[in-house]
């Protein structure tokens, strides 16, 4: 974890271009089974007169976040052989923090899948059991902390992106609020919903990281002010937010056949009395099954249009493979053919449809009004409630043979509602709470808009319930 | 069930095609994705809603100053394409002869 190599590092019982050769050495014995990265880098580079807390210490980044002069690919061929001319905030700040990049992680092509399956460059199998996926988009980043190359990874999170593999992966996966981590250099995915995060092994870590790259950008005019908090200091304060509420219609144990799904609930309804026993507030609230089950049409129906306009600029010209052709129109025709994999075209005609004039109103328009809908009734629970508590998944990885099974409408609740914190731009974060068929589950916690600390604290006190801090794949605690 | 022939319309629209049996995949795709959809017209009196496009309203937002800053040199701008002439992107005619 970050904290134990700081001590090491200023103790000089470890160098940073050793624990850089180490990580690198790590990530290229482990990339042909797991497939964590697009690229690994070979040249140790730090800011010498960097003077933060992650000096010398080694990351990851997604490879849908710009980094000039390295390869850039958003996992997708159609820019297979991108390189960048200029870098995102993101990954300035950690240069200018000292921080040491160690490679850029496989994620679902251009940010658009929760499996971890669809890069070009192959799938991202899950570290605890390589037949299960990790889940994704941000799937890399989640292999490569879960795995132990690095102490943390930086991700992007549009639906689930960050925390659903976090869950799967058995490590900490934390989006802020929305615009609390300038977005300028991701690569658009949906641009309402796209939020920048990070994934450690303990939440003190991903309090120490958002510290590091959070802040106003010029360039990203939805980044937000400082709020002037260190959220790492935040933590040694007394909580005194500690009313939580879960939401009934999806905890319910009666309402699911699946033994596993089973088992987290109860897991999680005893996290809850554990939790009750350590000074927490907890209800069970309701929202209406009707909006709960809207979530993921929602999500779907808003995030495939916003990507069909993002990606537009992906034609094969300035940059990226080019087609052929005789004109303009048939290079990029040609470009776009060859260097779109077939979901993402299928992603893209159901964008195409949503914004057709004569489904606007109903599918787009209708989509973003039941978007108000859930987020004022959240923020309606908000008015009682420091944070909702959930499952981050029904249960754990799912293996890569029966990832496309149906699931009943119930699940696809359970499964999909943590969009609600990139509707709504909530603080929301994953960690580890429990083993189900011995593969990670995790526990979600959402707070309000700009109380990102709250939520970071909150979390950390569960994490001290749960004692699951600090796991690497092959850590078992059944 | 939709037509496969609007199907490929909308996908030329974004400029680019899929073989037949991708197609056919979208079209049994559709089927279950329209049906989804269809849970969002159940909820009752939507059209008195206020459509929401940001996740939350920005407050003091100001433009910053119009100030230059760090740009791109044009041996930058063009370095992610081999297909260039006189420092500018080369593409096919568009006028034609």
């Amino acid at each position: 974890m970050i904290t134990e190599l700081r001590k090491e590092l200023d103790e000089a019982k470890v160098s940073s271009e050793e624990l850089f050769e180490e990580a690198v050495k790590k990530a290229k014995q482990e990339q042909d089974k797991y497939n964590s990265f697009v690229t690994i880098i070979d040249k140790y580079k730090i800011k010498r007169r960097a003077d933060s807390i992650l000096k010398g210490i080694p990351y990851a980044l997604k490879d849908n976040i710009s980094t000039s002069n390295i390869l850039t690919t958003a996992s997708s061929n159609i820019l297979k052989d991108y390189v960048p001319v200029y870098d995102a905030t993101v990954y300035r700040k950690l240069k200018n923090a000292g921080a040491v990049l160690v490679g850029k992680t496989t994620l679902d092509e251009l940010a658009m899948g929760g499996t971890g399956t669809t890069a070009a460059t192959g799938v991202v199998r899950n570290p605890w059991d390589s037949n299960r996926l990790i889940g994704g988009s941000s799937a890399g980043s989640a292999a490569a902390v879960a795995l132990g190359i690095v102490p943390f990874a930086i991700g992007s999170d549009t639906g689930d992106s960050i925390r659903k593999p976090a869950s799967f992966g058995g490590v900490v996966g934390f989006k802020p609020t929305y615009g609390r981590i300038s977005r300028y250099g991701l690569f658009a995915f949906a641009s309402s919903l796209d939020h920048v995060g990070v994934f450690t092994r303990s939440v003190e870590d991903a309090a120490i990281v958002t510290d590091v790259i959070k802040g106003p950008d010029g360039y990203d005019m939805t980044a937000l002010k400082d709020d002037g908090k260190s959220y790492k200091n935040e933590l040694n304060k007394p909580l005194t937010h500690k009313k939580l509420c879960y939401i009934k219609e999806i905890c319910d144990v009666n309402e699911y056949k699946d033994s596993e799904v089973i088992k987290t609930l109860t897991e999680f309804h005893k996290l809850i009395d554990e939790c009750k026993s350590k000074g927490f507030e907890v209800d069970g609230v309701s929202i209406d099954k009707k909006l709960l089950e809207a979530i993921y049409p929602t999500y779907m129906i808003i995030s495939c249009a916003e990507a069909t306009s993002n990606n537009a600029n992906l034609t094969g010209i300035q940059f990226g493979p080019r087609g052929e052709g005789n004109s303009i129109d048939e290079i990029m025709f040609s470009a776009r053919t060859k260097g779109f994999s077939e979901l993402i075209k299928r992603r893209f005609v159901l964008g195409s449809y949503i914004l057709q004039k004569e489904n606007q109103e109903k599918l787009f328009l209708n989509a973003c009004r039941v978007r108000r809908l859930i987020v004022d009734r959240v923020n309606e629970i908000f008015k009682d409630y420091d944070g909702i508590i959930l499952p981050a998944s029904g249960k754990g990885a799912p293996s890569f043979d029966k990832s496309s099974e149906q699931v009943s409408d119930q699940q696809v609740i359970l499964e999909n509602h943590m969009a609600i914190g990139n509707f709504g731009g909530f603080p929301s974060i994953t960690i580890p709470f429990t083993f189900v068929n011995e593969m990670p589950v995790g526990v979600n916690i959402t707070g309000r808009v700009m109380e990102d600390d709250i939520v970071l604290h909150i979390a950390k006190e569960i994490e001290d319930i749960t004692g699951l801090k600090g796991m690497k794949a092959g850590d078992r605690h059944v | 069930m939709i037509e496969k022939d609007k199907l490929k319309e909308y996908a030329k629209k974004l400029m680019f095609d899929m073989n037949e049996e991708e197609y056919e995949t979208l079209q049994k795709e559709f089927d279950v994705i329209l049906r989804q959809m269809d849970i969002i017209d159940k909820i009752p009196n939507l059209h008195e809603v206020e459509p929401m496009t940001f996740p939350f309203l920005l407050k003091d937002r100001s433009l910053r100053d119009d100030e230059v800053g760090d740009y791109l040199t044009v041996g930058e701008v063009l370095a992610n394409t081999k297909h260039q002439v006189n420092d500018q992107v080369k593409v096919p005619k568009v006028v034609e002869e």
